[in-house]
């Protein structure tokens, strides 16, 4: 009996290597193995990132909203936060009274009202070509209570940007352009701007021009892509002089209990309605909810499959190395170590196909959320995509359970083989 | 001291097929001591392979003792005959079983990972050198021929420092020339003290050993001291 050896404070680290080296041994059958897991955690992962970034968007965007609570035209109220969020056509509008009915309420701590059109960019643009958009969204603001409201808002600076300013309330042919408007139109401080507006009630467009006098910095939000201008001003151009669009809403204390309130005295309005914002947001997670319980089964599908993969690839390989089994125990492997290496060999692709799973899912998270963005419109501007570490951790933590289970057959089917006739299997 | 390894009385190994009982060794008798080489010689389905299995403690008889370094093995578990195994048993076989993706040298110290052991160079170093094979460190086994790999199984036997090394056909594939040098290793590993079991096909190679039994049907007809056991004096 073998006395002179000590015991050997790495075995683990020699189970690896060899079980490694078994894996290496049919390289595209294990290539093919890792792929099926890898593709796998990449669906995972993504819808994981997804999950993650379309609600942290929908509260960016909300919270850049900068009111908690919206009073607009009675219509569908998802619509209508929708395209607030993100921009659109299809518009209803207030009576322009009702900013004064209800600016006086005790419970609003401030109020902004905002006339939203949608002008054409006829000639505008030198990239409307094609399949360039051709629709600005204006937005008319009252800019004292706008800047209470988004107290972010900020100039850009630089060559080209400098001086940048808001208009006065009666200016008539000045605009500032949020961040990628002016990115898209290509337009600086001091640069003209054309808007083709079709006057309420009227078949003919009218051209306008305009004075660029500031360019927004990069909010990740819908003003990013807005052109401002006074509200009277875009309420005239568009033929709409008593009406408004929303009134932005920031309530001194934002509860439910004071929310319902402050609700039921404003329905008391005719034509109006009501819109917590974290109500819209509970709604548009809700609505893509069914996309995502979809996408997640499918993913659930995928997982399954490259489980069933690993697990036949690995059975395939242990009666394969049947007799090399029957030989190792016949060497002194007891039935745990025959398990332990097998049931590592899973795990290894499990863990390997996580990891590259995980990598094709970051690489490709810029893909994943164009894709997504060009089949739903999901009603946010900004990332949608989120893969963060956490994420990351959660597929990988998942794939070497989903390992742990999988390889638990074929170890034990491998251990419980009897070495004689294993050998003779094999011979 | 005493000096046997493997005692055997009345080892029988009966197979059922369906309704049919194949007897594939009935009755064996048999003792192996230390330093000596014992061949079994038989025709195709005599029972050698099975007599080795049992004797090595791979396969449970039906019926009969057997003492593997003086312990009966009868009723044991399967990691209970594997700690008999690593003690006692070093094992050769005809289709060399290297693993392809180890060099020479991992394939000599792969038994020790069982074993939860660290490997010592010096002694894997050792036991190559003992089969020939001290250049060859490093290679791994599709580099090397026929005989330079059963060298290798040999030596991956010997890194446990067995009593008693089993082979079942160790020179089945290979050629004449080679198989007799494997003999010609055997008999110098005997002469230090190692008792070693082989079955062959091959008379020329069974006679070379100090005893040779002969199987049919699975007894023993035939059991000729071909030589005088000078190790067992020694002793």
């Amino acid at each position: 009996m073998i006395q002179n050896t000590s015991k050997d404070p790495f075995i683990l680290r020699r189970y690896l290597s060899l079980a490694t080296k078994n894996l290496r041994r049919r390289p595209v059958r294990t290539g093919l193995t890792v792929a099926g897991v890898a593709l796998a955690v990449t669906v995972a992962v993504s819808l994981g990132g997804f999950m993650l970034g379309y609600s942290g968007a929908i509260d960016k965007s909300i919270d850049m909203l900068g009111f908690q609570v919206m009073i607009m035209a009675k219509g569908c109220p998802y619509e209508a936060a929708t395209m607030m969020l993100k921009g659109g056509t299809g518009l209803l509008y207030l009576p322009g009274d009702t900013y004064q009915k209800v600016k006086n309420d005790p419970d609003i701590e401030s109020i902004t009202p905002i006339f939203v059109g949608v002008a054409q960019k006829q000639g505008s643009s030198i990239r409307d070509e094609g399949s360039a958009s051709n629709f600005t969204i204006i937005s008319g603001v009252d800019v004292p209570s706008y800047k209470i409201m988004k107290p972010w808002l900020t100039f850009k600076k630089g060559a080209g940007y400098a001086n940048g300013r808001w208009f006065s309330a009666d200016s008539r042919d000045e605009v500032v352009i949020g961040f990628e408007a002016a990115e898209y139109e290509q337009r600086k401080v001091g640069d003209t701007f054309y808007a083709s507006i079709t006057p309420n009630g009227s078949p003919e467009p009218v051209m306008h021009e305009f004075k660029v006098v500031g360019v927004l910095d990069r909010t990740g939000t819908q003003d990013d892509g807005t052109v401002f201008m006074p509200i009277d001003v875009a309420r005239e151009y568009f033929n709409r002089p008593s009406q408004l669009t929303i009134l932005g809403i920031k309530l001194k204390e934002f509860s439910s209990f004071k929310l319902r309130e402050f609700e039921t005295r404003s329905l008391k309005l005719p034509e109006v309605q009501v819109v917590g914002l974290q109500q819209v947001k509970n709604t548009l997670i809700s609505l893509v909810s069914t996309a995502q319980t979809m996408i997640a089964a499918v993913a659930a599908i995928a997982v399954i499959v490259a489980l069933i993969g690993v697990i036949n690839t690995i059975l395939m390989s242990v009666y394969e190395r049947t007799s090399e089994i029957g030989i190792m125990k016949a060497l002194g492997a007891r039935r745990g170590s025959i398990f332990q290496l097998i049931w590592l060999e899973t795990l290894m692709i499990c863990l390997v196909g996580a990891v590259a799973g995980s990598i094709m899912a970051v690489v490709g998270s810029g893909l994943v959320e164009r894709a997504i963005k060009a089949m739903a419109d999901l009603g946010v501007s900004g990332s949608i995509v989120r893969i963060t570490p956490a994420v990351i951790g959660y597929a990988v933590f998942g794939a070497v359970i989903l390992g742990f289970f999988g390889g638990l057959y074929p170890a034990w089917r491998a251990s419980s083989m009897r070495p004689v006739e294993a050998i003779s299997k094999g011979a | 001291m005493n000096d046997i390894i493997i005692e055997a009385h009345g080892l029988k190994r009966y197979y059922h097929r369906g309704s049919e009982t194949v007897k594939a060794l009935d009755g064996v008798d048999l003792t192996i001591r230390t330093g000596e080489i014992v061949s079994i010689l038989g025709p195709s389905g005599s029972g050698k392979t099975t007599l080795i299995n049992l004797l090595s403690c791979l396969d449970a008889p039906t019926e009969g003792t057997l003492l593997v370094a003086g312990k009966s093995v009868a009723g044991l578990s399967e990691d209970e005959l594997v700690e008999v195994r690593r003690g006692v048993l070093g094992f050769v076989f005809q289709q060399f079983s290297l693993l392809p993706t180890l060099t020479v040298a991992e394939n000599v110290e792969l038994p020790l990972m069982f074993l939860g052991r660290r490997a010592d160079p010096g002694r894997t170093a050792q036991v190559l050198q003992m089969v020939g094979l001290t250049d060859r460190a490093s290679h791994l086994p599709q580099e090397l021929s026929g005989g330079q790999m059963q060298r290798v199984a040999i030596a991956r036997a010997l890194i446990m420092e067995p009593r008693i090394l089993v082979a079942d056909e160790p020179t089945g594939n290979l050629d004449k020339v080679t198989g007799e040098s494997i003999i010609q290793l055997f008999k110098k590993l005997a002469s230090e003290g190692l008792a070693i079991l082989l079955t062959t096909h091959n008379p020329a190679f069974g006679y070379e050993a100090d005893r040779a039994i002969t199987l049919e049907d699975g007894r023993i007809v035939k059991e000729e001291i071909v030589r005088e056991l000078a190790v067992l004096l020694v002793n």
